[in-house]
């Protein structure tokens, strides 16, 4: 540890005893190494966990006093909220974990950083509404999600990305200002993000989320949408087993298989242009094979079918307020899917989505994606208009059979999949690659893989990459986007003359 | 028997998802109550939950952390009540718990063990029981009458806390086993500690020695079935026996064979003198711990190829449903579910107490706030350990009845 004692009892005169540590055996439960981690690995220094947003201030005035960095972690789920370099502590907000406000006339909830998914959506939707939720499963956090990372989810044809969501916000700057955005500065509540007072979203947000770059972000509000579902969930069975229930009669999965991109890419314009579905999605493969079954064993058995039936599988959620709004939509969607060329997959596949759906919808299963041995790796992440996004997937066949055929990554070239969002006003792209983690040679493969996607990014001009924190990618893409990364990086600077705050790394 | 290194693919596995924290998402209910980690309720750092256990073993093995510095205490402050392990498996193929027990059987070699464990097995070497009382307490006060058949082949198997402390729980069984028909014997003298807790605490040639003793004992009378009215013990003897040789008898728990016999026609009961809705606790090891465990050696291949299958234990079969029908079955009792509940139930902290009282104390408290929010006037539970933690005085106080006792007590037509 190079964290002086003195600002160690600096920091513990803030939380109290209890909820600091420097311990190492506490500090070993955040610095797990796994082979996708792109930068070099380090241990926290410390960890603290705050209660309050005063209590943040406090903290990151200490930091920069002493120049110790800081990284906020929630679940830690993605692995950005790691200490990337020593002299660093963690700061862990799940004490912070309240549900400040759900207002029902203005449609938004009021949260603090260690609210997650499993705590927000009961709570809301037995008030009548949803929002947007991340497929990271239940312990997530959904401000994390909103404001410091891609936000992208499985519904948003219908939606939209988290970002769009983000109403009033309240954060700790890297120097230890409080600042408030939009009509919650000037003390007109959190309905609005771009005034009255400083529209910053874009600032705190940006596209991605700045992974605590800029700061820390200590509550937020966000939109809410209506929900189309029963208010309670009814449940039945044990784990792993598990059944969630919507209203059948309102809620419809339907799976077809298509032969190019191009008709997927008609049938995404199309279905979005009639402004029907919730979730309308090209998916991935493989992970659909993951999610259907129930251990690796079974994946395994289920995969050769999967791989040959359903290379292509577009699968569409119809969710309505009414049976007559449903047999609208389905009708719509039958005519659309006939004349793109798309067919019914199976029935006993689809059977599947019809009874999980729901599931998936509610809080996701994708965490089960990672039962192959752990080794995943999501990647480009970015976003543009449809057609753009469809010519990004066709491109990855230049290069992921160099990887697939040679074993580097799983024999799966088709896993990716392409999300429209706002009824197919832009897509999302997200290439998800399997690799094995008890290759010794897998962190190579991995940073490789990644460095050839990107090359051939920028070698087409893709907008497929996602504009993340500032890092070395960021140099690279920037020019692609109008030199963001002047802007952000000038930005940076200006709020964090002393790069403390979630520090750029080399990668 | 447990190397670290057993379980070197869970530890290279754990993506810090924090499944393994939260309560499954077809269990969710709202705000509160959704943790189910007791650890990581109280302190709140990620290293004080499966993941974070898991982290520690890895370390452990690799030479990277040593012990010390509180790290036992905490080690064995986890209640190995296994919700991580079930929720983790809910989406992985991982062995949470297994890996839990590995690092407390090195830490019993490495480290330095809390007082009151080591006690524990001084006490079951000593005395065959875990309190280190005179083992003929055991058994000296079964009344001659109590209706056992010296030739049965099914046997009742009392445990230390039942043979101790709550005789009571053990006299209810066999009025219901008598009731219903059910040929049992007791092992009076022969009957020793299970040795689950010796296994669970990571002490495990004593463990080993206990268990096959045991297993010599019921195969070499030709046992048949095992009957027992303690969680702990039924939950050890499907889950633990089995990874020290193969188990040639059935094992069963008490509301198990009531609910049977209830469907059966064989037991009916009457209404009962209690005021308002009640609740049911799961205990850990009746509930989600409870599957059989069937032994597994081969090799794991690139993206969790398991060489041959493995029979994996997800919490799906564990004893959930025959408490329920026996409480739904008593005329005008309401049974009020906790929102945490089955195989995501919060565990009673009663295993804490050898490592952390104040800890374990706090953890009951917690289960009670929640028995408490259903508008329940009293928690049910079927293990004499949960009874005992629930039932201790402090914050949230409720009345904790065992449910052998309760459906003794609500025998239709039964003796006195
Ligand atoms: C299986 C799986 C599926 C996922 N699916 C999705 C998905 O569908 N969509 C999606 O958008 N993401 C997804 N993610 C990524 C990510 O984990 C989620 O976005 C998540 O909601 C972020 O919350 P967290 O608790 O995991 O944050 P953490 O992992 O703890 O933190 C994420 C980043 O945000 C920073 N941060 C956290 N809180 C704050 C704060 N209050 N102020 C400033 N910075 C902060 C951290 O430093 C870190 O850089 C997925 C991850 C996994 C493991
Ligand atoms: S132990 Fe399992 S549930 Fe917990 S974080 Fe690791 S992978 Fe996720
Ligand atoms: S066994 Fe129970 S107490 Fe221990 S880490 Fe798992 S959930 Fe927490």
């Amino acid at each position: 540890m190079s964290m002086t004692l003195e600002a160690y009892k600096e920091l513990e005169a803030v939380v109290g005893e209890r909820n600091i540590s420097n311990k190492p055996w506490v500090l070993a439960g955040n610095r797990a190494r796994t082979p996708e981690y792109p930068f070099e690995y380090h241990s926290p220094d410390a960890i603290i966990l705050p209660g309050c947003t005063e209590e943040v201030q406090e903290i990151v005035r200490i930091c920069n006093r002493h120049r110790i960095c800081f990284v906020v972690t929630v679940s830690g789920a993605s692995v950005d909220a790691y200490a990337n370099r020593g002299d660093t502590v963690l700061i862990d907000l799940r004490r912070m974990n309240r549900i400040v406000e759900i207002n029902e006339e203005d449609r938004y909830a009021v949260i603090e950083p260690g609210v997650r998914h499993v705590q927000l959506y009961p709570e809301l939707r037995k008030k009548g509404f949803t929002y947007v939720t991340a497929a990271v499963g239940p312990g997530g956090s959904v401000l994390a999600n909103y404001t410091s990372t891609s936000g992208d989810n499985h519904n948003q044809h219908g939606a939209s990305r988290a970002n769009r969501y983000l109403l009033g916000v309240e954060m700790v700057t890297p120097e230890g200002e409080i600042l408030r955005t939009g009509s919650l500065q000037t003390g007109s509540g959190w309905f609005c993000p771009d005034g009255p007072g400083p529209g910053l979203r874009g600032l705190i947000k940006g596209f991605f989320g700045s992974h605590g770059q800029m700061g820390i972000i200590t509550r937020a509000a966000i939109a809410l949408n209506p929900c189309k579902g029963p208010r309670e969930i009814r449940t039945e069975g044990h784990s792993p087993h598990q059944h969630i229930y919507l209203d059948s009669e309102c809620s419809k999965v339907r799976v077809f298989n298509y032969k190019s991109l191009d008709d997927v890419r008609e049938a995404m314009l199309r279905i979005g242009e009639a402004e029907i579905g919730s979730t309308v999605m090209k998916f991935f493969y493989l992970t659909l094979a993951v999610m259907m079954t129930d251990s690796a064993n079974e994946f395994h058995k289920l995969w050769p079918r999967i791989r040959r039936e359903l290379p292509m599988p577009l699968v569409v959620h119809l969710a309505t307020e009414s049976p007559e709004e449903m047999a609208y939509e389905e009708g719509i969607l039958n005519d659309i899917v006939e004349e793109t060329g798309g067919v019914r997959i199976a029935p006993d596949l689809e059977n599947w989505w019809n009874e999980h759906m729901d599931f998936f919808m509610v809080v996701s299963v994708l965490q089960r994606t990672l039962r192959l041995g752990g080794g995943w790796m999501p990647i480009k992440l970015g976003a543009d208009s449809v057609s753009h996004i469809v010519e990004v997937g066709k491109s990855i066949s230049e290069f992921i059979y160099d990887y697939t055929d040679t074993g580097k990554i799983f024999d799966a070239p088709e896993n990716f999949q392409i999300v429209p969002m706002e009824y197919g006003h832009f897509a999302h792209i997200e290439l998800l690659f399997m690799y094995d983690r008890t290759d010794p040679n897998s962190g190579k493969n991995v940073a490789e893989f990644r460095k050839t996607s990107r090359y051939t990014d920028l070698k087409h001009h893709y907008h497929a990459e996602t504009l993340g924190c500032l890092n070395e990618t960021t140099e690279l893409l920037g020019p692609l986007y109008c030199n963001y990364h002047l802007w952000m990086r000038a930005l940076k600077n200006a709020f964090d003359p002393e790069n403390l705050a979630n520090p750029i790394l080399k990668e | 028997m447990e190397k670290l290194s057993n379980y070197k693919y869970t530890m290279d596995q754990c993506n810090h998802c924090g499944q393994c924290k939260w309560i499954h998402p077809s269990g969710m209910h709202g705000w509160d109550y959704s943790e189910i980690c007791p650890i990581f309720h109280e302190y709140g750092f990620d290293a004080c939950s499966g993941q974070g256990l898991i982290n520690i073993a890895k370390e452990i093995m690799n030479g990277t952390l040593q012990y010390g510095d509180g790290l036992e205490k905490m080690i064995y402050s986890c209640t190995a009540c296994g919700a991580c392990d079930i929720n983790c498996k809910s989406v992985r193929d991982m062995e949470v718990l297994d890996c839990i027990l590995a690092l407390r059987e090195d830490c019993a070699v490495n480290g330095t063990l809390p007082e009151a464990i080591t006690e524990r097995k001084k006490n079951i070497g000593e005395s065959h029981n875990i309190y280190g009382l005179p083992h003929s307490d055991r058994w000296n006060w079964i009344p001659k009458d109590c209706g056992e058949d010296p030739n049965s082949d099914t046997v009742l198997f009392l445990g230390c806390a039942v043979s101790y402390r709550q005789r009571e729980t053990a006299l209810a069984a066999m009025k219901l086993l008598r009731a219903g028909g059910v040929s049992f014997r007791l092992l009076r003298e022969e009957e020793w500690c299970c040795g689950g807790i010796l296994w669970r605490n990571g002490q495990t040639d004593a463990a080993e020695k206990v268990i096959r003793r045991n297993m010599d004992l019921l195969h070499g009378q030709g046992v048949r079935t095992l009957i027992t009215a303690c969680g702990e013990c039924f939950g050890f003897f499907r889950g633990a026996y089995p990874k020290f040789g193969a188990v040639s008898f059935r094992v069963r728990h008490i509301s198990e064979v009531a609910a049977e016999l209830l469907e059966k026609g064989k037991l009916a009961f009457h209404k009962l003198d209690i005021d308002g809705p009640v609740t049911y606790h799961d205990p850990c090891l009746l509930g989600r711990l409870s599957e059989e465990y069937v032994p597994w050696k081969g090799t794991i291949h690139s993206y969790g190829l398991h060489e041959p299958e493995k029979v994996w234990r997800r919490g799906e079969y564990g004893v959930y449903d025959a408490p329920r029908m026996l409480l739904r079955s008593i005329p005008g009792l309401e049974l009020r579910e906790m929102p945490r509940n089955c195989e995501n139930a919060f565990c009673c902290g009663a295993h804490a107490k050898d490592a952390d009282q104040e800890f374990a104390l706090k953890t009951a408290a917690e289960r009670r706030r929640e028995a408490k929010s259903t508008g329940a006037g009293c928690v049910i539970t079927a293990c004499p350990f949960c009874e005992e933690a629930l039932s201790e005085p402090g914050e949230n106080a409720l009345p904790c009845v065992e449910l052998t006792r309760l459906l003794a007590d609500a025998l239709e037509g039964g003796e006195e």
